[in-house]
Parts: C-alpha cells; structure tokens; sequence
C-alpha cells in the first residue's frame, strides 16, 4: 500500500513555491545553455545586404527599386523586411556585430523558451523536460539561427502558440495580443504566413483543453481576421502576399538556393532533426497519443521540412512543448510506476538546490564560450575568414564604381560593401530578382554554354571568385589575370584582359605564386 | 472419424473460398494494382552500371576465372578487384550472348515483380481490408517508382522483401520454411552485395522482438519462434561466406556504406530531392506511416524497428527507397487497416457483402480483365523493352552510342577522361578494342581518392588540368552543356575533335597528331539512330552504383 504524506498548508506551500523555483531554474539553465548555441557571428551570408538595406533606409527611406545590382530585377522592390534591417543597422551602429549577435541569439532563445511555456498549464510538465525540450531542439536548429530574419519568425511562431495554448485553456483575451504581433512581424519577415496559417488550422482544429470546457473560436476568428489586416500596414501594401507567393513558388528558386533544398540526411545536424522527429513519435505513442491539433502542426511541419531544410528550425520550435508535454506523460505513464518505492532525495527542494548548482555551472560555461565571441577582433577575424574582406579592400582602392562578378553567396557581402554605383553582380534576394536574372546568374556560375556573351553584354571586367573555384578555372581560360589572392578567405579578384590574348598556354595554378595578395 | 472424401472436399472449399476471394471487387482491385505494377518494373535498361557488369561477365566467361584487378581503368588497374556479383555478370553474359539483352530485360522485370508480390503475401497474413491491402500496394508500388527497373539491386529488393516474408511466416506460423534462408543467402551473396540488409533485417527483428517483448509491445511472437532466427540468422551469415571472396565480402559491404567519397559524389547514394516528384510518393507514403502509427498507437515491435531502420536508410540515400518500399509496405497496409477499423467499427467493415453476380460470370470479368492487362503489357511494355538493341535510339539518348561508334574507328587503343555515369557503357562497347577510361561505376573498386579527383575535373577546379593529363588521358569525352565541356570549349590547349547532341570529345593540341584521330562523320544513312539524336540535357552527371 502506498502511504500518503499529508503535509501541513505552511510546508506545502513552501514545497510548492519550492517547485517553480525548481522549474525557473530548469528553464533559465537550458536557455543560458542555448545562448551558447544561438549566439553566432555573421554566419549566413544575407545579413549582409540586410545590413546594407538597413543603412540606406536609415538615410533615404525604403528604396522603391533594387539598390545595389546592376542586373535588372524583375520585380520593385517590396522592403518586406524593412524593420528587421533598421533594427539590425541600429545595433550594428550602436555595438558593432557583436551586439547584433547577441540581441539575434538571445531572441532565439526567447522564442524557444516562448515555445516551451506554451504546454498546457494543467499537464504539470516539470521544469527538467521543459529544458529537455529547448535543449534539444536548440541543438537541432543551430544551424539555421543567428543573425537572420528567419529568427524573427520563429519568435513570431512561438508567440502565436502560446496564445493558442492559453485560448484553448479558455484565457481567450489572449488572442488579442495577435494583430499587434503581426503588424510587427509582417514588417520584419515574410514568415508571418507561417503564423497566420498556424491560426487558421487553430480555428476548426484545436479542442479545449481545459475539461467540460466549450472553445470560443469566435474572438479567434476575429483576431485572426484583424491580424490579415494589420499584416496589410506594410510598405508593400497587398502586394506583400505576391512577393511572399514568389518567394514560395519560384521553382529557380528552391533548386538554387540551398536552404530551400531537401536536407542532407549524411550531415550529422540533420540527423539530429531525424533523432528528434523520432524521439517525437515514440514520445506520441508512448505518452497516450497526440492532440489533434499538435499531431497535424508537427506533421506539417515534417513534410515541410522534408521539402526545404530551411525549415528544420520551424519543426524544432514546434517540437519544443510537444517534447515537454508528451515526454513528461510517457514519463509518469510508463516509467515512474516503476521507481516507486526507490526515490532517492527526489523532494522538489533537493531538485532546487541541484538546478541551482547546476545553471551556475552551465552560466560560467556559456559565459566562457559567448564571450569571446563577442570582442570586435573576433568579429573582424571572422569576417576576413569567411567574406572576401581582403578582395574587396583591394577592389575598393583599384576598381571603384566598376561593374563585379561574384558567386551569389559573396554578393550580399559586396552589396555592403559597395552600396553604392550598382556595381554588384546578384546576390540572395531571389524573388526580387526574379527567374530571369537567376538563370542569367546561373549561365555564369555554371558554365552554361553563353557564359562569356553574360559576361560580356553585362560589362562586366573585374571579379571576386573563389580561389578552388570553376569560376576561376573558367575567366583563366579566356584571358583573365589575377590582380591579387586573399589566401584567408580563399578568394581571387580577377581582371578581363583589354585585348583578349591569341592564347592561354598554362591551366590556373592556385596557390599562385605570380599574384600578390590582396 | 474421418473418411477419404473430407480432405478433398476442404480442399475444393479452400480452392473455392480462394476463387471467390480472387473475383470479390477488393480482389479484382488487388489483382489489378499487381498486374499494373509489372508496367514501372519493366523498361530498357537505364541504370549505368549494367553495361560493366555485363562486359565483365563476358571477361569472366571468356577467361574462366574472375578478374583479379580492374581490366577497364588506366587509373586504378592495378586495384584489386571483389567481384562481389560475379554470379550476376556471369548470368547477363551467358543470357545476353543467348538471346540479348531482352531475356535480362524479362527476368530482371520479374525478379522485381515477384519482390512486390511478396511485399503483398507478408501484408496479406493480418487479413487487411481489400481495397486497403490494394491501395497499399499502388502507394508502394508508386513510391519505388525512381529505383524500379531491370539493374541487379533488384535482386536484393526481392530477396529481402522475400526474407521478410519469410521470417515474418515463421515467427506466426512457426515451421521449417525459415531455414530456406540459408540457400537464400548462399545465393544471394554470389548475385549482390545487398545480402548484408538481409541479415541485417533478421537481426532487427531479432532484437526488437526482445525488446518489445520487455516492454510489453502488441503482438509479440513466441520467445521460442523468435529463439530459433538466431541460429538460422548464424547459419545464413557463414552461407553468405561461400563465394569467392570468402569472409571478406561481408566487409566489402560495408565499405560502400562508410565511403564518405560515394555518399558525397553519387546521386543514387544522396538523400531523396523531395522537390522531385518522382520521390514525392515516397514522402507521402513516409509521412501518412508516421501519422497512422500516432493515430493507432497499435503497433508491432518488429514492424517499429523495421520502418526506422529502413526509412533512416532511404532519407540518407534514394537508393533504399526500395528496401524501405519492401519494409514498410505491409506496416503501412496494417496500419491504414486499423484505422479503418476504428473508424468504422468492425461490424461494418465485416457486414455482408452485397448480391453479387454468379461465380462463373465473376471468374469470366477477371480472366477478361487479367487478359488484357497483360496483353496491353506485354504489346505495350515488355516488347519495345526487349526488342530494344545497345545501339538503337533510346539508348543513344542516354549513352554515348554515336561517340563510341566514332571512337571505334580510330586504331589505336586510348586512354579517354569520361563521365562517371558513362564509363560503363565505354568499356562495355569499347575494352575489346584496348581503349580505357578514368572512372566507371564500381566505385568502391575506384577508391575514394580517385573520385575526389574526378570530381575536381567535373566541377572543373583549377587543378583540372593537371588531373587529367597527369593520369595520361588520350581525349576527353564529356556530355555536351556541362561545364567541363564548356570550359575546354574556350581552351586553346584543347581541341574540339567530335560532337553529337549528347557527347562532345576534346583532345590535347600538343597530342592530337600522334593520335591520328579520324574526322568526326558529318552524316549518318537516312533511319540511323546517330540521324535522330536529339539530346536537351545531360543525363550521366552522376551515376547509380550497384
């Protein structure tokens, strides 16, 4: 027989207030431990040109056309992510990049922890799967986050399902923090679909979960309604929705642009993506099966994913209460029965004291890693390894104002860097640009049969290449020389001749030893 | 007591149950869905590699022995070679030299055909729903729609669909049957390397079913059914050993598996393109497995184990879609049956059927239907396949067959810098003559240093040039649009020395007089293939490995 302990309303009190301490220390602990996940330099290579964007809407405004190609785009320029580049211009202007890092980081972990609050307040998930839950799904989308729009929207997403969450526990004056999430949201990232869409599976699908409880799914509705419209106080107006429909549906665009690709199940980042959608599944099976609404919200966000890595980071977000919530059912349904009798000191004070010990250790750990992350040496280091820093500082001085070939992940670098006089070749604001430009884009970066007439009818005389690169191997073959080699980010600036030579009597040879560096 | 009529007269009751089961509306659907399925099974032959299998089959024959290095390369001919599916080659030889490549069309068609038949006798043993059991079937038979085709990884396909069925009879019939494993795997590991997922399919049943049984899943088999796989897993292992290459050919499998080379550079072994909509039904059918399994929460030890491990092994290589395909299918089919139990209640699911028309009339609509099924099959499909000769157009619109032909003229022997997809065909049509090539499909026998270094030339690297000629390549022959050929285009160090609209061939400057290269043809007769060729986009830029 099991004995019941029966505790006094002073002990049980302090037991209780005890918990949430215990349960705060869990969540703070795994959100400093992601911090040391989130927090990243420069890594994607668009933050440049949002930079850039964000400068030039500082002084002049949202430009009504593409500001630094001299390709002609097919679209105007919609300034989708207008807020989001003045914001980012702001902090890079206030503290440098590493303030950018750090603000951008710590939004990703306050979208996780966002996320993890939206379990069911009646499940009583313990802190320790609250944590599981943002850990591992830290861990899965680390490499999708960091300085990006993207995480704007994973915000937006963890916000939007813990006013679901809290609606369907009947708080229903929740749902009105939603139009002004939105007017928000859809001025920083076209990810705002992503929310709206979520609402609208919400709408019919979700059930209450309080018990005996009815869903007021009219204030939703409403909410919902007002949110479409407050999404339409943007500079673009409707014309957002054609922009972000381009986006989606440019079919160029999901075979050239990698994160819109299938992921690659041999990179051991996705495989953790596979061991969390598993983990999901067995925890579903386990835990007494999913809710309606969770089950169709992680599938589709599976066969999302499936189809464009970019995703991972929306399915981990989604993974985050579903973790928390079914791993704490399996928990008590499966595997508690079976230690009763055997708890060792497992009294909510004794997991206070151990989460204390143990987010001191972890904020000493992350402190060690973040920090010297942030020191603008790290910064510039980073920068001159990863971009063309040392290339462009010689173009700036050499090749002013003239017209640049660069593959199209270096392109939103040189769009910082030359704001200036269209010098730019293309870089990743693909639906802007449109197919057109893409494929003229892609004639040249893969050597497709017109590849020097591109070259040619855009005037272009000077380029930025990798130094192992086709590209390199190509502007050799038809004359091009080397002007200088900038050995740490592997790059070649590259010059066409002014009378194309009779003959190239000698392939490329990299490392050179002819070309100075840059 | 029982007289002699009893057990004749249960047969013909079993005979009739059968038949009527056979002429029932979900029988006729499920007899439609496989006659059907022989339609994407069947082709002319596309897969790369068949073409060395078959040339090295004919070097087997000829010789009497296998080769112990690589006979087609002037790069690695000095590597050793495992001739893990010499039995395979052996049999594309002797059969091609028979009759053509049209018997090894028909019985690659039907290796593969009887690898989904069963897929559907495993998922018939639970009684699913008809119309379930044959909607199951097309979403399979659909889903290995980009593996499907006449290639010797179909043999692996039905064996292990077929090692399934069988370990899947025994752990709920029980019986002797199980150990026709062992000659199973005494074969199968002579045909092709594939035989280690067999074993590997036992030992996961054997382990979840040890598992499960601990944690008290459904439907556990018997301890002692599931005791007796392990001795015959054993046995199958040191069967699998008796080939020429001994032991080591368990190790050779699992080379392809670890070479991170291959996984990298070989589409068959890349994760599936779900932009593709040939893979799109694979990841229909992946996704609606995960959502019945959550929405029935019934599910077998061994089946949980069976769809992880294969659907881990198809997300990492489109290639495994069709373990997958053999694996999951009857989960899938047991599955959706659940469901539609649950949603419509036994009863009704079981209710009598409605008045039918009579047996005979019902037997005459199945052998009309069934006869002419095959016949729109046999007319539409497997004719053209078998009839279809290496040099005639559908091939020369995916391998070099004019280039060759040119190349055939020229006298002496030479060392060509090929696609990877197109080696096979290169040695197959021209090793007799003497000539060579850089690369073919045997990658594991290439080595992982040997395809990083063509993929440097492919991806046209600034070390291109010093791969090439460093290796004492004679001409290069690449197909026409890749940036290599564009590239050598521009090159005044090379020479465009023939095209057609699949192939382009450069030669060195400095080397072209002493490779008395003849002119490229200008025309072709009037019916000629080579007349005919219109080729929009390269087709070997990878390559599939057996």
């Amino acid at each position: 027989m099991n004995a019941v302990r029966i505790l006094p309303t002073k002990e049980l009190e302090r037991e209780r207030r005890a918990a949430r301490r215990a349960r705060f220390t869990w969540i703070a602990g795994a959100a400093l431990l992601t911090l040391a996940l989130t927090v990243q330099p420069f890594r994607d290579t668009d933050v440049w040109w949002h930079l850039a964007l964000g400068q030039l809407i500082t002084t002049h405004g949202i430009p009504a056309q593409e500001p630094f190609s001299f390709l002609a785009a097919a679209h105007p320029w919609v300034g989708q992510q207008w807020l989001y580049e003045v914001l980012l211009a702001g902090l890079v202007g206030a503290g440098g990049a590493a303030l950018a890092s750090a603000v951008m980081g710590a939004v990703a972990v306050v979208a996780l922890v966002t996320a993890a609050l939206a379990v069911p307040r009646a499940a009583r998930v313990g802190g320790l799967w609250l944590a599981v839950g943002i850990v591992l799904s830290g861990l899965v989308m680390a490499q999708v986050v960091g300085v990006r729009g993207q995480v704007i929207s994973l915000a937006g997403v963890a916000a939007v399902l813990f006013v679901i969450t809290r609606w369907r526990e009947g708080r229903t004056g929740f749902v009105w923090l939603l139009p002004g999430l939105f007017l928000v949201w859809a001025n920083m990232h076209a990810g705002f679909v992503v929310g709206l869409a979520i609402l609208a599976v919400a709408l019919p699908l979700a059930r209450p979960l309080a018990p005996a409880t009815t869903l007021a799914r009219k204030p939703l509705a409403a909410a919902l309604g007002v949110s479409l419209l407050a999404t339409l106080v943007n500079p673009a107006g409707v014309g957002l929705y054609g922009y972000v429909a381009e986006t989606f549906m440019n079919p160029t665009i999901t075979q050239v642009v990698t994160e819109w690709m299938s992921p690659d199940f041999h990179n051991v980042w996705v495989q953790l993506f596979e061991a969390e959608v598993i983990l999901l599944v067995v925890l579903w099976v386990i835990g007494g099966g999913p809710d309606r609404f969770d089950a169709v919200l992680a599938v589709v966000a599976l066969a999302a994913t499936l189809q464009a890595q970019r995703n991972v980071s929306l399915f981990a977000l989604i993974a985050v209460p579903q973790i928390a919530l079914y791993g704490s059912r399996a928990w008590r349904m499966r595997i508690a029965p079976h230690l009763r009798g055997r708890r060792i000191a497992n009294t909510p004070r004794a997991a206070s004291l151990l989460a204390v010990a143990a987010i001191t250790a972890v904020a000493a750990g992350v402190a060690t890693t973040v920090v010297p992350r942030l020191t603008p040496s790290a910064s510039a280091a980073f920068e001159s390894s990863r971009y063309p820093k040392a290339a462009a500082d010689f173009v700036s001085v050499h090749f002013a104002h003239d017209r640049l070939y660069t593959a199209d992940s270096w392109g939103g670098y040189l769009a910082f860097r030359f704001p200036q006089g269209r010098v730019v070749f293309l870089y990743d604001e693909t639906a802007i640009f449109g197919s057109a430009a893409l494929q003229r884009y892609l004639d040249v970066h893969l050597l497709r049969s017109d590849w020097t007439s591109v070259l040619s009818s855009e005037g272009v005389q000077h380029a930025i290449v990798g130094d192992n690169s086709q590209e390199a191997s190509a502007f050799h073959e038809i004359g091009w020389t080397i002007d200088c080699h900038d050995a740490i980010s592997g790059s070649l600036v590259m010059s066409a001749p002014s009378v194309p030579p009779s003959k190239v009597s000698a392939p490329l040879a990299v490392p050179t030893t002819a070309a100075t560096a840059c | 007591m029982t007289t002699m009529a009893e057990p004749v007269v249960r047969a013909h009751a079993r005979s009739r149950r059968w038949l009527e089961e056979l002429v029932s509306p979900g029988g006729l659907f499920v007899s439609a869905v496989m006659i059907l399925a022989l339609f994407p099974v069947t082709s002319i032959i596309r897969d790369p590699d068949f073409w060395w299998h078959l040339r090295a089959g004919q070097l087997i024959v000829d010789n009497g022995a296998l080769l112990g290095t690589d006979p087609f390369t002037y790069t690695v001919s000095s590597h050793a070679w495992t001739m893990h599916e010499w039995l395979s080659e052996v049999f594309f030889a002797v059969v091609q030299r028979a009759g053509g490549l049209g018997p090894i069309v028909l019985v690659l068609s039907v290796v593969t055909w009887i690898g989904i038949v069963c897929i559907l006798f495993r998922a018939a043993m639970r009684a699913p729903n008809r119309f379930v059991l044959g909607f199951g079937m097309l979403l399979a038979v659909i889903a290995g729609y980009p593996i499907w085709g006449p290639r010797a990884q179909m043999i692996t396909f039905c064996f292990s669909a077929l090692t399934l069925l069988l370990v899947e009879r025994h752990l709920v019939r029980g019986g002797r049957a199980i150990w026709l494993l062992v000659p199973l795997f005494l074969v199968w590991s002579n045909l092709h390397s594939g035989f280690i997922i067999g074993l590997g399919f036992i030992a996961v049943v054997v382990v979840a079913e040890v598992v499960g049984g601990r944690l008290g899943m459904p439907d556990s088999a018997s301890a002692a059914r599931v005791r007796t796989l392990i001795p015959v897993l054993i046995v199958s292992a040191v069967a699998s050993m008796v080939n020429p290459n001994g032991p080591g050919i368990l190790l050779y499998a699992f080379q392809t598996q670890t070479s991170a080379a291959q996984q990298a550079l070989i589409l068959e072994w890349h994760s599936p393109d779900f932009h593709d909509w040939n893979v799109l039904p694979f990841g229909i059918m992946l996704v609606s497995l995960v959502a019945l399994i959550t929405a029935n929460r019934h599910l077998r030890a061994r089946d949980a184990a069976l769809v992880l491990v294969t659907a881990a092994l198809a997300l990492q290589s489109v290639r495994h879609i069709a373990l997958f395909v053999a694996a999951a299918t009857p989960v899938w089919i047991n599955q959706a049956d659940l469901l539609l139990l649950r949603r419509r209640g036994r009863a009704a699911v079981q209710r009598r059927p409605a008045a039918m028309p009579p047996l005979r009339l019902r037997v005459l609509t199945f052998a009309a239907l069934a006869v002419t099924l095959l016949a729109a099959f046999v007319a539409g499909r497997l004719a053209p396949a078998m009839r279809t000769q290496p040099g005639a157009l559908v091939y020369a619109q995916e391998f070099p067959v004019c280039a060759t032909r040119w190349l055939a003229t020229v006298h002496r022997p030479l060392n060509i810098f090929n696609q990877y997809g197109e080696g096979g065909f290169l040695s197959y049509q021209l090793s007799s003559k003497g000539d060579k090539v850089f690369v073919f499909g045997d990658a594991a026998l290439m080595g992982d240093a040997l395809l990083y270094r063509y993929a440097a030339v492919e991806a046209v690297q600034p070390s291109w040039e010093s791969i090439i000629r460093g290796a004492g390549t004679d001409i290069v022959l690449f197909d026409t649009g890749t940036p290599l050929a564009n590239l050598l285009a521009q090159s005044t160090r090379w020479k465009n020395v023939y095209h057609d609209p699949l192939s382009v061939a450069f030669a060195p400057v400095d080397k072209l007089a002493g490779l008395q290269l003849p002119p490229p043809p200008t025309s072709y007769p009037a019916g000629d293939p080579c007349s005919q060729l219109k080729v929009t986009a390269s087709v070997n830029g990878g390559a599939q490995n057996q």
